[in-house]
């Protein structure tokens, strides 16, 4: 399978292009795939090192991890879904949703509610908006890092 | 502090996704990919912000 460089060809013909590689990318064994997912969401950039990117790997963890840190640092909010009976689901759909993006970093959610991280959230902090942001933006990317681990996994890019 | 939250949120976001992006393999081009998703993130926050000031709620 070759990669198509849409991209090069898009920065104008000054630009040099290297010829695609021609060997084809190869799928990793069932198991190793199974096994970059869920290290690629227990630990950002994880799947990335199993898969032997050790550059990209550490860049994850570096960009993701840091994320997750400097939203908590900020007084963000670890979030759990908290039940409401006055709605139709019975519970807090907003609450579902902040969680759901936090719990893409993984061992990082678990810990900041184990070891009670989560529960130093000031919501009178001028910086606590910043904070939630910055861990939904660590977990929503790394879904997609997740995705990027299956993808060098299945052999669908380098 | 406003512009500096956006401007790292814009550019942990440019990062990561020049990093992942499938389209190409070389790091040049995924380094120009990265800084102009950077400067979308920037560029967008900035005119959407000047045309939201003059509302006044």
């Amino acid at each position: 399978m070759q990669i198509r460089d849409g991209l090069s060809e898009s920065l104008g013909p000054e630009y040099p292009r290297k010829s695609p590689a021609v060997e084809a990318l190869k799928p990793y064994p069932m198991g190793m795939r199974v096994l970059a997912v869920v290290l690629a969401w227990l630990i950002p950039g994880a799947g990335h090192f199993v898969l032997g990117k050790f550059g990209r790997g550490l860049l994850f963890l570096v960009l993701i991890a840091g994320s997750f840190l400097l939203g908590l640092s900020l007084h963000g909010r670890l979030y759990a879904p908290v039940a409401d009976p006055t709605t139709l689901l019975h519970v807090d759909l907003i609450s579902v949703l902040w969680s759901f993006a936090q719990v893409g970093t993984g061992l990082c959610y678990i810990l900041g509610h184990v070891l009670g991280f989560g529960a130093n959230y000031r919501p009178g902090a001028p910086t606590y908006e910043y904070g939630n942001t910055f861990m939904f933006l660590a977990g929503l990317l790394n879904y997609l890092v997740i995705h990027d681990a299956f993808d060098i996994a299945a052999g669908r890019k380098r | 502090m406003h512009l500096l939250m956006m401007s790292l949120y814009a550019a942990v976001t440019a990062i990561v996704l020049a990093a992942i992006e499938p389209r190409t393999t070389e790091t040049r081009a995924k380094v120009i990919h990265g800084l102009k998703i950077f400067g979308a993130f920037l560029g967008i926050g900035l005119a959407l912000s000047w045309l939201l000031f003059p509302i006044p709620w």
